[in-house]
Parts: C-alpha cells; structure tokens; sequence
C-alpha cells in the first residue's frame, strides 16, 4: 500500500490530480487545502509521495518543501510540484528548494501519472538513495 | 504539450463551476472592501485574499482550458501582486479597470457554462497590463505570510505547541480546529512547525494576549502544551531577504472549516420526489385503515393507528430535513447586489448607500435562483426610480446620500423579501395619468397601493417617455411579478411621496410539498395552500349581502368581498344552511372564500402545471389524496388577483 498526500488549495485541483493518478494499484490519498494541512498530514499518515501546490494560503509550498528536505525522516519523501502557468520563476525555485520534479499547470494527467509512477517505484528500490532534484521533460 | 482528453475536462466543468463562483464572490465581497482604500493604503488581509482568488482562478482556468479566463486572472492576479508588494497603489482608474475585468471574467466563465461564444477580453488585459507595466512580480517567490508582524514586539508571550497524533486527527482535533480554540483566547502572531527530537511533528504557536491561561492549559488531553515565553521569536529570512513589512495576515481568522459537501440539486429534487412518494403511500395506508376499521377489534384498530401516527410524525421530520438540505442562505442574491448599486449610482450621479438584513435567511435553492433577476431589477428600479439625485435630496431636507435596504425575514412558512428606499415615492399621479390616457379606467378617489402595483405591473407599462439603460433589459416590473407569483409568492408595495418604496415578495420556503386544506365545491374537491389562508371560519349565507351584483360580507368589522368557488368555476351546488369561509389575503386586499365545506387538512405533493396549453386561471397544480384521486390546487395569490378588482369597486360602492 502506497499513500499519496495531495496538497492543494482548490478542491478541483485535487480531485484532478487524485482521478489522474486514480489508475495507480494500491494507492491511497490523503489531501490538505493548506500548507498547515499537509505538514499535519505528514505527521499523522505515513506518506509515500507528495504532489503539491505552490501558492497556498497560511504556509507557502515552498515552506512545506523546505521543511520535508530539512528532516531526516521526511527527506527523501519524492515531492512534485505543481506551478502555475504564467508563474515564470517558480519552476526554478521549487527545483533550488529541492522539488523532485515540477509540472506546470495545466498538467497532463498522463504525464503526472507517470512521473508520481516513476518515483514511486524508484523509492521503493532504492529506498537509501537520495533523490536528485530533477527537472521533468514538458 | 499536454494531453488532457476532453471528457477528462468535461468530468470537472461542475466542479470548476461552482469553484470559480466561490472565488468571484470573494473577489467581490473583497474588491467592495478594497474600493475604500482607493490611493490609499490597501487592507493587507484583503489585497492577500483578492491575491490568491485570482491565482486560484488562473490555476483551474488554465486546466479545464479556459484561456480567456486564466488571462483576465493572471493579469489581475499580477496587479494585485504589485499592490501587495508596495510596488503600486490602486489607483481610483486601476480599481475601475479591476472591477471591470472581474465583470469580464465572470462573462467569459457564464458564456462557457451556456455554451456560448466567449466575448472578447483583449481590451480588459491590455488595459490592466498598461497599468501594472515597469514592475513585474515574481508572484510565487514571495516567502510565505505566516506572521503578524504587526504585533511581534509585544511583551506578553506564549509559546503554545500542539503535535497532531492520528488518535487526536479521528476525535477531530486538528491544528486547524487548534488554530481556532486558540484565536478564541488571544492573538495568534505565528505558526511554526518543527521536528521534536523523539521525531514527532509539532506546531509552535507564538500567542499574545491571552486573556484565558486556564483554558490554555486545561487543553493537555488535547497534545496542547502552553508555557510563557520571553523572547520574541526571531523573523523568519526565506532566502535571505529582507520580510517585507506587507503581506501580514492576521492568523485570528482560520481557514473556513471544509465540512461541507456539495449535491447536485437533482440528486436533491429525486430525493425530495421519493420523500413526496412515500407522503402520497401513507395517505393511502391511512384510507385503507379507516376503511377497515370496522372489520379490527378496537384495540388492535388502535395500535394500527398510533403506528401510522408515528409514521406520519416520522416522515414530516423527513421531509422537513430534506427540504433544509435544499435550503441556501438569501446571502447569494444579496452578495452581488453592491456591486450593481456601486456602478448603477455611479452611472447615474447617484449617491446611494446599501444596506443589507437577514443575510442567513435560508431559502430553497430553486427560488433563489428563480428570484435573482426579479431582486435585480427591484434594486436597480430603486437606484434609478426611486431615490433622487443628491441635490434633489438635499432640496427636500435629506442627506445628500440615500438608502436601500434589502432585507429578508423567515415568518412561518414563507419568507419575506423586502426591497426598501427612502427616495421620491411612486408618483401616483403619473401613473393615473398615463394609465387614463391609456385608456384605463380609474376611479375619482385614487388609487390604492395594489392597483398602483397592477399598473406597473402591467407589460409594456411605463411612465417613462423613453426606455432607459435600466428599463432596457428585458426584465420588467410584469416579469417580477410574474415570478414571484410563479413560484407561489405574492408581490406588494408601499409607496409614500417623498419618503421612499418598499417592495415585499412573500415567497414560500419550499415548493414541492405543502400543508393544504381540502375544500369542496358541489361534487369537486380542491386543495389550498394554507400558507394564504388567514382564518377560516363558518358562516351563514343568509348574513352576506348583496350590493350591485357583489357579494360582501362583515367580518371584524371589516367588509370583505366573498367569491363562491363553485360559482367561479361554474360548478352546480345546492344551496346550504351552513357554508366555510376562508379569509384570503389580508387588509384591502383580503377577499372571503365561500366553500360548501373543508373537509381537512393533510401535506400535499405539488405538481406544478407547466404546460401552457393547459393552464388554468385560478389554478396552479395538482396534487395526488390518498385514495388515488388527482384534485386540483387553487392559485390563492391568482385568484385574489382577478377577483380584487371587483372587490375594490365593491368597496367604492359601499
């Protein structure tokens, strides 16, 4: 069993991203509407995967980020981050704060779908292994 | 690029509907609060909040391909970065031009959900790329906003960590309901989480002002830890920039809680149709076992009884809370009425202040959407008609500025909508006029308030020599009423010259079932609202006098005009000893209901007649009783209406 924190202020973007990676087997969700949220949520469930928004209320994602990378036990939690078109600079800066892989909205379900896929089972592999941040192909 | 397959955008246009529509009620509550503010120093909190609606709009826009939409609010979403940086102030042309492309935006989302062509928005981006040019924002670097700096230097410190635990998460205590119980007690200036060395997360709230230390401390079962602290936490440098001093957000107001579900209202109206269903079955039971009581031992016939009894008692809980399910605070026609009253009084050289009442009324979702238009137009007529330029006013001993009052009220059954303004009045004068050289006929001693409504309800009427900007928008003062009296309403005004119009539209709560009396008229039985009946009483034919072919009778001291049911839908009945009465509508407009007899009263399921071709006067539906015979519904508000006429002449005669 996997799970996958979904983190995002709008209600429709989560379920956007939760029916994009509905076809993934074994595969919970768990989702926050604040940054907040999902900091709480890493405490509470055990969590595999993080997609995440950038600009949220209370709690930047970048924050969220910094804060995942900055501990032992959340640090090689692979976190992909969703920015908006238009939002020029955030691709970068989300990469410098150690994102996993950032896609822009709009995203492609198909291509989020691969890229969380492709993580996911690269954690399970090499579990000790740290994840370079790494820009994904658009 | 991207490969989002069109029935993957389709499954979410609802949602990304009602979202958007979440997020322009926001834009325009806070953009109403941003208008003060004008070259000015802008409210933190609502630039924040105006900030993050239009990113959020641009996000979803973006994904269900909605171009136009994600530029109108990628532009506003930049501008409104700048003036959240310091790096602009709104100006009064800057917040016309915002208003006016938050009008577009809304066209543009409106125009996809009907399927329309999308209008153009190329002047509206232009314009706002115009006045936001030099200084473009790097929007998403902005660290986070999780401090009120304001405050962060006061003496009187608590250091207060919650660490969320799975068991506290299932009891419902989350940092969000914590963030809440605390701005309960004091001020929250901060939030921060961190690792504890046992490897738990916690959240360390930095509080001021804490009036209820008990309280603080009475939370422990809670994983609430609170000490004092004394040194004020040190500011946070997300990458090494100076914080600016700008984007403080006052943490005392917590997210809205996400307890809510949203239900597509025909999800609502085949469960309201079900719960109708079962109201019509145990009519049905309940014939049945008058008819079989003869045949059943009395103490089981008893016991049968109370069970239907509690089964009835049962199923009015059940339908009552369906009905709450479809009930919406008035709020939504309210909310956008500011607006049309900014730009309607703008255009007009107006000064107009609006005042809102009973904002959490709740009403059924159908009516709301129903009565928004009507609501629009009374508002707009107010604006327009009703109140008077200010030196008008100031000539006629008022302030300059003048007021409408939107407010509504629950009162038993219905629910009251007033719109209200202290402007010039009806001119009764001219509408006598106009209706006399219309050929209408009026009589000598005025005109009361009902016939004024008539008038200007009529279509085409009016007393204006051309048709305005407002009167040009297809929805008159006859569709008002129209409406209000479709869904089952009734419509009445109260004009004073000089002192202003109020508007009340009595609507029911809820549409689909009812209580009703059964009346009867020779062998036909029918069903009345009881929502419009006021008394109902015995009388005696002998003691209703004849007057110039109308019949009246004295009830209270008061002469009423009566109508027999039977002879108004030319039905034969003998004539009676004893007859009921039903006293219809009250004061002037009230009109005595003569049946030869009302037989009970039950919950009936309305179905509403909707085919023209067999439309009815005095009739507005049918209903099901429960030995599967159909009878009619009388449209009370219709038939008082006709009838008033003669009523009034009566009255005259007197």
């Amino acid at each position: 069993m996997q799970t996958i924190l979904i983190v995002d202020d709008s209600a429709t973007i989560r379920r956007m991203v939760r029916a994009s990676l509905g076809a993934l087997p074994r595969t919970m969700f768990v989702e926050a509407a604040s940054g907040l949220q999902a900091i709480e949520a890493l405490a509470v469930s055990s969590v595999d995967t993080i997609v995440l928004d950038l600009n949220m209320p209370d709690m930047h994602g970048l924050d969220v980020l910094r804060f995942v990378r900055s501990h032992d036990r959340y640090r090689d939690i692979p976190v992909v981050v969703l920015t908006t078109r238009g939002d020029a600079d955030s691709g970068e800066a989300a990469a410098a704060a150690g994102a996993s892989a950032y896609l822009t909205k709009p995203f492609s379900p198909a291509e989020l779908a691969s890229t969380v896929t492709e993580f996911l089972a690269a954690a399970r592999t090499a579990a000790a292994a740290s994840v370079n941040p790494r820009e994904s192909s658009r | 690029m991207t490969d989002r397959p069109a029935d993957f955008i389709a499954s979410f246009m609802d949602d990304y509907f009602a979202e958007s529509d979440e997020h322009l009620t926001a834009v325009r509550r806070n953009l109403l609060l941003l208008e003060g503010a004008v070259d000015g120093e802008a409210p933190a909190p609502v630039v924040e909040e105006l900030f993050r609606s239009f990113h959020s709009l641009k996000g979803i826009s973006a994904m269900v391909e909605l171009k136009e939409a994600e530029r109108l609010a990628h532009e506003m979403e930049t501008c409104l970065g700048l003036v959240r940086e310091h790096r602009a102030v709104l100006s009064a042309p800057g917040f016309e031009a915002l208003v006016d492309a938050v009008t577009a935006l809304e066209q543009v989302i409106v125009a996809r959900r009907a399927g329309q062509p999308i209008p153009a928005i190329d002047d509206h981006v232009a314009r706002l790329a115009a006045m936001c040019r030099g200084a473009r924002s790097h929007s998403e670097s902005t660290p986070s906003l999780l401090r009120d700096a304001a405050a962060a230097n006061t003496a009187d410190l608590w250091k207060v960590t919650f660490t969320p635990s799975p068991d506290l998460v299932a009891r419902g205590v989350t940092v969000d309901s914590v963030r809440a119980r605390l701005s309960s007690v004091g001020r929250i200036l901060d939030v921060t989480p961190r690792v504890t060395g046992d490897g738990r997360i916690s959240f360390d709230f930095q509080m001021t002002g804490v009036d209820d230390a008990a309280a603080l401390e009475s939370w422990s079962d809670d994983g609430i830890a609170a000490e004092r602290a004394t040194v004020v936490p040190p500011k946070r440098d997300a990458e090494g920039e100076p914080q600016p001093p700008l984007g403080v957000r006052a943490f005392d107001a917590p997210a809205a809680p996400a307890n809510f579900v949203r239900v597509d209202l025909v999800r609502l109206d085949d469960l309201m149709r079900l719960v109708g269903d079962l109201v019509v079955s145990r009519a049905r039971l309940e014939d049945a076992l008058h008819r079989a009581e003869r045949f059943v031992p009395s103490p089981e016939w008893r016991a049968l009884q109370e069970e239907t009894d509690s089964i009835e008692r049962q199923l009015r809980d059940l339908r009552e809370g369906v009905m709450r399910v479809r009930l919406v605070p008035v709020a939504e026609i309210f909310r956008r009425m500011p607006f049309v009253v900014r730009d309607l009084a703008r255009d007009n050289g107006k000064r107009v202040q609006l005042e809102l009442a009973g904002q959490g009324t709740e009403i059924d979702k159908f009516l709301i959407e129903r009565m928004m238009d009507p609501v629009l137009h009374l508002v707009r007529n107010a604006v327009s008609h009703g109140i008077e330029l200010p030196d008008e006013r100031v000539a006629a001993g008022k302030r300059p500025e003048g007021t409408i009052r939107l407010a509504a009220t629950t009162v038993g059954e219905t629910v009251v909508l007033e719109v209200s303004d202290d402007g010039r009045g009806i001119d009764i004068e001219a509408i006598a006029t106009r209706a006399r050289a219309s050929g209408i006929a009026i009589p000598d001693n005025g005109l009361d308030p009902q016939t004024v409504l008539d008038l200007i309800c009529s279509p085409g009427f009016s007393t204006k020599a051309h048709a305005d900007r407002e009167s040009g928008r297809g929805v008159g003062m006859d569709v008002v009423r129209e409406t209000v009296q479709e869904v089952g309403g009734t419509l009445s005004v109260d004009t004073r010259p000089g002192l202003g119009t109020t508007f009340h539209a009595v609507l029911p709560l809820t549409l689909a079932i009812t209580d009703a009396l059964i009346v009867h008229a020779g062998d036909r039985t029918f069903a009345v609202p009881q929502a419009a009946v006021h008394e109902v009483g015995e009388v005696d034919p002998q003691s209703i006098r004849t007057i110039e072919n109308n019949e009246l009778f004295t009830h209270r001291g008061q002469t009423l005009p009566v109508v027999r049911l039977a002879r108004l839908f030319g039905i034969e009945s003998a004539a009676r000893s004893r007859m009921h009465m039903m006293v219809i509508g009250t004061g002037l407009a009230g009109v005595g209901l003569l049946v030869d007899r009302i037989s009970g009263q039950r919950e009936i399921v309305v179905k509403m007649l909707r085919d023209p071709l067999v439309t009815v006067a005095g009739i507005s539906g049918a209903t099901e009783l429960g030995d599967g015979r159909l009878i009619l519904i009388l449209d009370v508000a219709g038939l008082t209406r006709r009838l008033r006429g003669r009523g009034s002449l009566a009255r005259a005669a007197v």
